[in-house]
């Protein structure tokens, strides 16, 4: 491969796209062509708000970002957690409104991509058509499983399940050498995400910590067992259909 | 098949996002799609095993569900009749979840590359097919939200605003507050991450309150401004109108 294709900022999000999907020179260079801005973004920022008509689709480059929706009363429910080379707002392709917010979790960069362009792009190429597709239904299976892990695990099993799937798609893009990893998220994050209070998330980590199944300092988490962490949090990736699924994770 | 009326009303649901050509539609009922019968409960799709087909729901109702490694059971979407139930899988090779019926359903079963390769020959059709499964994301996302941060009555009301919503939107002639809701409390529990204890309390209580009358597999909303605001219900997650 050449400097020229390394250095684009769009290199993150092909490599995401082909740990599902072979893509051609031709398809990087269609990819790499698309019009896009760079936007440096501070922690807490929104990349797109609930209601906003999405005019582009912001692409993570640096740093982490949730996706989350807010009840009437303002509590906040996390539904998905984004890692550098996500595009974040595929899932908003086509439609008229967005239904749920991003918002930067630390501070990050994004590549902006002008919507029109990328909706010619997929509809018009097959190849990178699939892949996107692709890169959408596997997001839609990741709810899917979040609602199983909201809705019938217990409090243990649901923190060490997000903590696997975490570390798993951070070492799928690799991210997460040694099976170290940051965690970029507050306890109350974490309790968003899993639909409890930051109190139990605090007496859950403590617990994995006691027990020899993960280091933490500060936000670095370490699986120290990933054999036992998998059985705690009843994880199976099946659920992220990578390629490497059959090959077992690289932690 | 000859008899291609069992298409309209997914035309009808596709149209309200995109613009289908007569040449379009006649591709889609041009597919080689097989009708068949399914009983009450059983599987359309089972986890774990390779995807082949895609089914789309002509009468009846489906659910989509996961199981934990105990057993317990999610169920993570509900889907009515003219609702396609494994383009979630067109482009996964192992289902990652099953799908079942709820109801004695008709299905109309098509190779999922017979519907992959339409798509490439006809954006349109494309177009509809990707809206759809993510109109589909943002319900599980919903989903997500309703067990995660409401408590047993929001969720239900939530539930049953969802469900109503849905069914209304797909036969704008009926009368808005009577439908055909087959699920069971032990389902409704499952949908909603309650036991079928607290499902059950929860249930009289909205009787009890004058919103809904649920009996015999009919679902009667009383009052659907206090349901919905129960419920915190938007439609807008729906994508109704695109």
């Amino acid at each position: 491969m050449n400097r020229a294709l390394d250095e684009n900022p769009l290199e993150l999000l092909i490599r995401k796209l082909k740990t599902h999907h072979d893509l051609t020179p031709e398809d990087h260079r269609a990819l790499m062509a698309l019009p896009m801005k760079l936007r440096t973004l501070e922690s807490q920022s929104y990349t797109i708000r609930e209601g906003d008509r999405p005019d582009r689709c912001a692409v993570l480059l640096s740093g982490y970002a949730v996706r989350h929706k807010l009840t009437g009363e303002g509590a906040r429910q996390i539904v998905a957690i984004h890692i550098p080379g996500d595009a974040m707002d595929f899932q908003n392709m086509f439609l008229g409104e967005s239904d749920h917010n991003v918002q930067m979790l630390t501070r990050g960069s994004v590549a902006e991509i002008a919507r029109g362009p990328l909706e010619e792009l997929v509809l018009g190429n097959p190849n990178i058509g699939r892949a996107v597709l692709l890169f959408t239904l596997v997001e839609a299976s990741i709810f899917r499983e979040w609602a199983l892990n909201i809705g019938r695990r217990d409090a243990r099993s649901r923190i060490a399940h997000l903590l696997c799937e975490f570390a798993y798609r951070m070492a799928t893009q690799g991210l997460c050498p040694d099976g170290l990893y940051e965690l970029p998220m507050t306890q109350e994050q974490l309790a968003d995400a899993t639909g409890l209070t930051s109190v139990h998330v605090n007496r859950v980590l403590q617990a994995l910590q006691r027990e020899g199944l993960i280091e933490r300092d500060r936000r670095m988490v370490r699986f120290v067992s990933w054999e036992g962490m998998r059985d705690v949090g009843d994880f199976n990736p099946r659920y992220l259909h990578t390629r490497e699924f059959h090959a077992g994770p690289a932690i | 098949m000859d008899d291609n009326n069992f298409l309209d009303p997914l035309f009808r649901r596709w149209q309200r996002g995109v613009a289908l050509t007569p040449e379009d539609k006649r591709a889609v009922a041009g597919l080689p799609w097989v009708r068949r019968p399914f009983s009450r409960d059983s599987y359309i799709v089972r986890e774990g095993e390779p995807t082949t087909v895609c089914s789309l729901l002509v009468s009846g109702f489906a659910f989509r569900q996961k199981l934990v490694s105990d057993g317990a059971r999610q169920i993570i979407s509900i889907h009515i009749a003219g609702e396609f139930m494994d383009l979630q899988n067109i482009l996964l090779e192992v289902a990652d979840h099953n799908v079942q019926c709820l109801t004695r359903c008709v299905l109309a079963v098509v190779p999922k590359n017979a519907v992959a390769d339409l798509m490439e020959a006809r954006p349109t059709v494309k177009r509809a097919v990707w809206l759809d499964t993510l109109q589909d994301a943002s319900i599980f996302r919903e989903w997500v939200v309703n067990v995660g941060r409401r408590d047993a009555k929001e969720r239900i009301a939530h539930l049953l605003c969802e469900l109503a919503a849905r069914l209304k939107a797909a036969n704008p002639q009926g009368d808005g507050s009577n439908f055909d809701f087959p699920l069971t409390q032990e389902q409704i529990a499952d949908c909603t991450g309650l036991t079928a204890v607290h499902t059950n309390r929860t249930l009289q209580t909205l009787r009890k309150d004058g919103l809904i009358s649920l009996s015999s597999s009919r679902l009667s909303i009383l009052d659907w401004d206090r349901l919905a605001e129960l419920g915190d219900f938007h439609e807008r997650y729906l994508h109704h109108a695109v």
